[in-house]
Protein backbone atom coordinates (compact mmCIF):
# COMPACT_ATOMS: atom_id res chain seq x y z
CA UNK A 1 0.00 0.00 0.00
CA UNK A 2 2.98 2.49 0.82
CA UNK A 3 4.86 1.38 -2.07
CA UNK A 4 1.80 2.37 -4.54
CA UNK A 5 1.47 5.66 -2.92
CA UNK A 6 5.17 6.33 -3.18
CA UNK A 7 4.41 5.65 -6.84
CA UNK A 8 1.42 7.68 -7.20
CA UNK A 9 3.45 10.77 -5.71
CA UNK A 10 6.22 9.95 -8.36
CA UNK A 11 3.74 10.17 -10.98
CA UNK A 12 1.98 13.19 -9.96
CA UNK A 13 5.40 14.90 -9.62
CA UNK A 14 6.72 13.95 -12.95
CA UNK A 15 3.43 14.40 -15.04
CA UNK A 16 3.55 17.87 -13.37
CA UNK A 17 6.77 19.17 -13.96
CA UNK A 18 5.62 17.84 -17.78
CA UNK A 19 3.25 20.56 -18.35
CA UNK A 20 3.81 23.50 -20.30
CA UNK A 21 3.17 26.67 -18.93
CA UNK A 22 1.27 29.98 -19.90
CA UNK A 23 2.97 33.22 -19.41
CA UNK A 24 0.99 36.98 -20.15
CA UNK A 25 2.59 39.55 -19.73
CA UNK A 26 1.67 43.08 -20.59
CA UNK A 27 4.20 45.43 -23.32
CA UNK A 28 4.72 48.87 -23.05
CA UNK A 29 5.08 50.56 -26.43
CA UNK A 30 3.43 47.88 -28.56
CA UNK A 31 1.14 49.65 -30.21
CA UNK A 32 0.74 48.48 -33.80
CA UNK A 33 1.41 44.94 -35.63
CA UNK A 34 4.84 46.57 -37.23
CA UNK A 35 5.84 46.58 -33.47
CA UNK A 36 4.05 43.19 -32.30
CA UNK A 37 5.79 41.12 -35.01
CA UNK A 38 9.38 41.65 -33.60
CA UNK A 39 8.13 40.91 -29.83
CA UNK A 40 6.07 37.60 -31.83
CA UNK A 41 9.38 37.05 -33.48
CA UNK A 42 11.57 37.36 -30.53
CA UNK A 43 9.75 34.94 -28.37
CA UNK A 44 9.31 32.35 -30.97
CA UNK A 45 12.71 32.01 -31.58
CA UNK A 46 13.78 30.93 -27.96
CA UNK A 47 13.67 26.88 -27.63
CA UNK A 48 11.10 26.97 -24.31
CA UNK A 49 8.85 28.76 -26.58
CA UNK A 50 5.44 27.05 -28.67
CA UNK A 51 3.58 29.48 -29.15
CA UNK A 52 3.03 33.18 -29.35
CA UNK A 53 -0.22 35.47 -29.19
CA UNK A 54 -0.66 39.09 -29.17
CA UNK A 55 -3.42 40.85 -27.88
CA UNK A 56 -3.03 44.73 -29.28
CA UNK A 57 -5.57 46.15 -27.39
CA UNK A 58 -5.12 45.20 -24.06
CA UNK A 59 -1.07 44.97 -24.97
CA UNK A 60 -0.71 41.93 -23.91
CA UNK A 61 1.54 39.36 -25.02
CA UNK A 62 0.72 35.47 -24.18
CA UNK A 63 3.80 32.63 -24.30
CA UNK A 64 2.99 29.01 -24.13
CA UNK A 65 6.29 27.00 -23.49
CA UNK A 66 6.77 23.60 -24.21
CA UNK A 67 6.11 20.48 -21.95
CA UNK A 68 8.52 20.85 -19.10
CA UNK A 69 9.95 24.55 -20.00
CA UNK A 70 9.32 27.93 -18.41
CA UNK A 71 10.96 30.96 -19.10
CA UNK A 72 12.07 32.84 -16.28
CA UNK A 73 10.88 36.62 -15.38
CA UNK A 74 14.81 37.71 -16.29
CA UNK A 75 14.12 36.45 -19.93
CA UNK A 76 10.93 37.70 -20.91
CA UNK A 77 12.15 41.14 -19.97
CA UNK A 78 15.12 40.48 -22.13
CA UNK A 79 13.20 39.55 -25.06
CA UNK A 80 11.01 42.14 -24.88
CA UNK A 81 13.81 45.50 -24.20
CA UNK A 82 16.18 43.30 -27.29
CA UNK A 83 12.52 43.76 -29.18
CA UNK A 84 12.64 47.63 -28.63
CA UNK A 85 9.54 47.28 -25.89
CA UNK A 86 9.11 47.72 -22.23
CA UNK A 87 7.93 44.76 -19.73
CA UNK A 88 4.64 45.10 -18.09
CA UNK A 89 3.25 42.76 -15.11
CA UNK A 90 3.73 38.98 -15.93
CA UNK A 91 1.13 37.09 -14.81
CA UNK A 92 1.88 32.89 -15.07
CA UNK A 93 -0.56 29.82 -15.59
CA UNK A 94 0.32 25.86 -15.22
CA UNK B 1 37.70 53.45 -54.17
CA UNK B 2 35.30 55.10 -56.39
CA UNK B 3 35.22 52.48 -59.04
CA UNK B 4 34.60 49.75 -56.87
CA UNK B 5 32.17 51.89 -55.51
CA UNK B 6 30.20 52.12 -59.18
CA UNK B 7 30.14 48.75 -59.41
CA UNK B 8 28.54 47.90 -56.26
CA UNK B 9 26.34 50.52 -57.01
CA UNK B 10 25.38 48.73 -60.62
CA UNK B 11 25.19 45.62 -59.87
CA UNK B 12 23.01 46.31 -56.64
CA UNK B 13 19.25 46.08 -57.41
CA UNK B 14 18.43 49.63 -56.85
CA UNK B 15 20.08 50.41 -59.66
CA UNK B 16 16.97 49.87 -61.62
CA UNK B 17 15.75 53.35 -60.51
CA UNK B 18 18.38 54.96 -62.47
CA UNK B 19 15.71 54.40 -65.64
CA UNK B 20 13.30 56.48 -66.33
CA UNK B 21 10.71 57.53 -63.63
CA UNK B 22 7.41 55.72 -64.79
CA UNK B 23 9.59 52.75 -65.18
CA UNK B 24 10.47 52.59 -61.94
CA UNK B 25 7.16 52.52 -60.82
CA UNK B 26 6.15 49.87 -62.96
CA UNK B 27 9.27 47.69 -61.92
CA UNK B 28 9.17 48.72 -57.87
CA UNK B 29 5.37 47.52 -58.21
CA UNK B 30 5.25 44.35 -60.66
CA UNK B 31 8.58 42.98 -58.59
CA UNK B 32 7.24 43.66 -55.00
CA UNK B 33 9.56 41.33 -53.43
CA UNK B 34 12.12 41.76 -55.67
CA UNK B 35 12.85 45.56 -56.22
CA UNK B 36 13.34 47.11 -52.58
CA UNK B 37 12.49 50.81 -51.37
CA UNK B 38 11.91 53.45 -47.72
CA UNK B 39 8.79 55.37 -46.95
CA UNK B 40 10.12 57.56 -44.88
CA UNK B 41 7.32 58.07 -42.80
CA UNK B 42 7.47 54.29 -41.52
CA UNK B 43 10.31 53.17 -38.61
CA UNK B 44 13.45 53.17 -39.79
CA UNK B 45 14.26 50.04 -38.06
CA UNK B 46 12.32 46.87 -37.88
CA UNK B 47 12.98 43.86 -34.99
CA UNK B 48 17.05 42.38 -34.71
CA UNK B 49 16.87 39.94 -37.18
CA UNK B 50 14.87 41.33 -39.62
CA UNK B 51 15.16 42.53 -42.95
CA UNK B 52 12.78 45.91 -44.43
CA UNK B 53 12.68 46.34 -47.84
CA UNK B 54 10.59 49.59 -48.48
CA UNK B 55 9.62 52.27 -51.51
CA UNK B 56 8.58 55.20 -52.05
CA UNK B 57 6.66 56.51 -55.12
CA UNK B 58 5.77 60.40 -55.00
CA UNK B 59 5.86 63.68 -56.37
CA UNK B 60 9.38 64.43 -54.99
CA UNK B 61 10.28 60.76 -56.64
CA UNK B 62 11.34 57.59 -56.40
CA UNK B 63 12.93 56.28 -53.21
CA UNK B 64 13.87 52.02 -52.54
CA UNK B 65 16.56 50.89 -49.64
CA UNK B 66 16.58 47.79 -48.13
CA UNK B 67 17.71 47.48 -44.41
CA UNK B 68 18.78 44.71 -42.18
CA UNK B 69 18.64 45.15 -38.33
CA UNK B 70 21.49 43.91 -36.56
CA UNK B 71 20.97 45.52 -33.23
CA UNK B 72 18.12 46.99 -31.28
CA UNK B 73 19.19 50.20 -31.85
CA UNK B 74 21.06 50.00 -35.63
CA UNK B 75 20.35 49.11 -39.19
CA UNK B 76 22.22 49.03 -42.11
CA UNK B 77 21.23 49.32 -45.62
CA UNK B 78 21.22 50.07 -49.07
CA UNK B 79 19.21 53.71 -50.04
CA UNK B 80 18.81 54.91 -53.85
CA UNK B 81 16.35 57.37 -55.05
CA UNK B 82 15.42 59.13 -58.51
CA UNK B 83 14.59 62.63 -58.10
CA UNK B 84 12.05 63.80 -60.40
CA UNK B 85 11.50 67.62 -58.19
CA UNK B 86 12.48 69.60 -60.42
CA UNK B 87 16.05 68.60 -61.45
CA UNK B 88 16.28 64.37 -62.29
CA UNK B 89 19.36 62.77 -61.17
CA UNK B 90 19.66 59.58 -59.20
CA UNK B 91 21.30 58.94 -55.89
CA UNK B 92 21.88 55.99 -54.06
CA UNK B 93 24.85 54.61 -51.13
CA UNK B 94 24.96 52.79 -48.12
CA UNK B 95 22.68 54.02 -45.18
CA UNK B 96 22.96 53.29 -41.68
CA UNK B 97 19.79 53.94 -39.27
CA UNK B 98 19.70 54.45 -35.63
CA UNK B 99 17.38 54.64 -33.20
CA UNK B 100 18.57 58.01 -30.85
CA UNK B 101 15.55 57.52 -28.15
CA UNK B 102 12.56 55.14 -27.77
CA UNK B 103 9.97 56.33 -24.65
CA UNK B 104 7.71 53.12 -24.58
CA UNK B 105 4.54 54.25 -22.79
CA UNK B 106 2.07 51.92 -21.65
CA UNK B 107 -0.69 53.75 -24.35
CA UNK B 108 1.69 55.27 -26.89
CA UNK B 109 5.25 55.13 -28.23
CA UNK B 110 7.94 57.65 -29.19
CA UNK B 111 11.04 57.35 -30.75
CA UNK B 112 13.68 59.52 -32.67
CA UNK B 113 15.73 58.01 -35.55
CA UNK B 114 18.79 59.00 -37.41
CA UNK B 115 19.57 58.29 -41.36
CA UNK B 116 22.62 58.92 -42.58
CA UNK B 117 24.08 57.76 -45.60
CA UNK B 118 26.90 58.70 -48.00
CA UNK B 119 27.26 57.34 -51.88
CA UNK B 120 27.48 58.84 -55.51
CA UNK B 121 24.41 61.07 -57.32
CA UNK B 122 24.58 61.08 -61.49
CA UNK B 123 22.47 63.44 -63.77
CA UNK B 124 23.30 62.59 -66.88
CA UNK B 125 27.23 62.07 -67.37
CA UNK B 126 27.89 63.81 -64.18
CA UNK B 127 28.81 61.95 -61.27
CA UNK B 128 29.06 63.54 -58.33
CA UNK B 129 30.01 62.23 -54.38
CA UNK B 130 26.24 62.21 -52.13
CA UNK B 131 25.55 62.89 -48.32
CA UNK B 132 22.61 62.51 -46.95
CA UNK B 133 21.60 63.32 -43.20
CA UNK B 134 17.38 62.71 -41.70
CA UNK B 135 15.89 63.14 -38.51
CA UNK B 136 12.96 61.00 -37.88
CA UNK B 137 10.46 61.93 -34.76
CA UNK B 138 7.19 60.01 -34.18
CA UNK B 139 4.65 59.58 -31.59
CA UNK B 140 2.16 56.87 -32.00
CA UNK B 141 -0.61 55.68 -29.83
CA UNK B 142 -3.62 53.21 -31.73
CA UNK B 143 -5.45 55.76 -32.78
CA UNK B 144 -3.10 58.94 -33.61
CA UNK B 145 -0.05 58.93 -35.42
CA UNK B 146 2.38 62.03 -35.84
CA UNK B 147 5.64 62.38 -37.37
CA UNK B 148 8.04 65.11 -38.64
CA UNK B 149 11.28 64.54 -40.24
CA UNK B 150 13.60 66.83 -41.34
CA UNK B 151 16.62 66.09 -44.11
CA UNK B 152 20.01 67.31 -45.79
CA UNK B 153 21.09 66.38 -48.73
CA UNK B 154 24.43 67.03 -50.73
CA UNK B 155 25.57 65.65 -53.78
CA UNK B 156 27.90 68.20 -55.35
CA UNK B 157 26.56 71.05 -58.10
CA UNK B 158 23.91 68.84 -58.60
CA UNK B 159 21.88 69.19 -55.44
CA UNK B 160 21.95 70.92 -52.40
CA UNK B 161 18.84 70.80 -50.25
CA UNK B 162 16.84 70.99 -47.25
CA UNK B 163 13.66 69.45 -47.27
CA UNK B 164 10.92 68.27 -44.49
CA UNK B 165 7.78 66.21 -43.77
CA UNK B 166 5.20 65.77 -41.13
CA UNK B 167 2.82 63.12 -40.80
CA UNK B 168 -0.69 63.47 -38.73
CA UNK B 169 -3.45 61.43 -38.74
CA UNK B 170 -5.49 58.51 -37.38
CA UNK B 171 -7.00 55.14 -36.95
CA UNK B 172 -11.28 55.13 -37.64
CA UNK B 173 -11.06 52.08 -35.70
CA UNK B 174 -8.50 49.92 -33.71
CA UNK B 175 -7.85 46.56 -35.28
CA UNK B 176 -6.22 43.77 -33.39
CA UNK B 177 -2.91 42.34 -34.37
CA UNK B 178 -4.13 39.49 -37.07
CA UNK B 179 -6.55 41.99 -38.17
CA UNK B 180 -6.42 44.99 -41.24
CA UNK B 181 -5.23 48.26 -39.48
CA UNK B 182 -6.41 51.59 -41.97
CA UNK B 183 -5.39 55.14 -41.10
CA UNK B 184 -6.35 58.56 -42.34
CA UNK B 185 -2.74 61.01 -42.72
CA UNK B 186 -2.18 64.17 -44.02
CA UNK B 187 1.06 65.01 -45.15
CA UNK B 188 2.88 68.07 -45.83
CA UNK B 189 6.06 68.46 -47.72
CA UNK B 190 8.38 71.40 -47.79
CA UNK B 191 11.29 71.68 -50.30
CA UNK B 192 12.25 75.35 -50.12
CA UNK B 193 14.58 74.92 -53.07
CA UNK B 194 11.85 73.76 -55.42
CA UNK B 195 8.74 74.85 -57.64
CA UNK B 196 6.41 73.22 -54.88
CA UNK B 197 7.32 74.83 -51.57
CA UNK B 198 4.51 73.43 -49.72
CA UNK B 199 2.89 70.31 -51.22
CA UNK B 200 0.01 68.27 -49.02
CA UNK B 201 -1.28 64.62 -49.85
CA UNK B 202 -4.11 63.00 -48.27
CA UNK B 203 -2.81 59.54 -47.18
CA UNK B 204 -4.60 56.05 -46.95
CA UNK B 205 -2.26 53.53 -44.90
CA UNK B 206 -2.94 49.87 -44.74
CA UNK B 207 -1.13 47.17 -43.19
CA UNK B 208 -1.33 44.21 -42.11
CA UNK B 209 1.26 42.67 -39.55
CA UNK B 210 4.31 42.82 -41.95
CA UNK B 211 3.16 44.35 -44.73
CA UNK B 212 2.54 48.19 -45.29
CA UNK B 213 0.65 50.05 -47.91
CA UNK B 214 -0.11 54.03 -48.40
CA UNK B 215 -1.93 55.64 -51.01
CA UNK B 216 -2.29 59.34 -51.59
CA UNK B 217 -2.60 61.96 -54.63
CA UNK B 218 -0.95 64.99 -53.75
CA UNK B 219 -1.68 68.76 -53.94
CA UNK B 220 0.25 69.12 -57.14
CA UNK B 221 -1.31 66.23 -58.68
CA UNK B 222 1.30 63.68 -58.35
CA UNK B 223 -0.64 59.89 -57.28
CA UNK B 224 2.05 58.47 -54.44
CA UNK B 225 2.11 54.83 -53.69
CA UNK B 226 4.70 53.26 -51.08
CA UNK B 227 5.02 49.54 -49.44
CA UNK B 228 7.48 48.20 -46.80
CA UNK B 229 7.49 44.88 -46.05
CA UNK B 230 9.45 43.24 -42.87
CA UNK B 231 10.63 39.24 -43.00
Amino acid sequence: MRHNLLILVILAALSGSAFAETITTTVNGMVCAFCATGIEKTFRKQPEVATVKVDLPKKLVTITTKPGKTLSDAKIKEVVTFSGYAMGKIVRQK
Amino acid sequence: MKKHFNQLVSYSVLAFVRRRARTALALSIGGFFWSVAPPLQAKPLSYVGGTMVMQENDETGYTLSIDYTFNPHFALGLYSKYEINQDEFWMAGPELNTLIKRWNLPDGQGNIFSMTGVGMARQGSNNQPAAWAALLADYETRRWFFSYEPRLTYAGDIEKSFWQRGYAGFAPYLANYDELNTWLLLRVDHHPAKHDHFVVTPVLRFFYKTIWLELGYSSNNHVMVNWTVQF
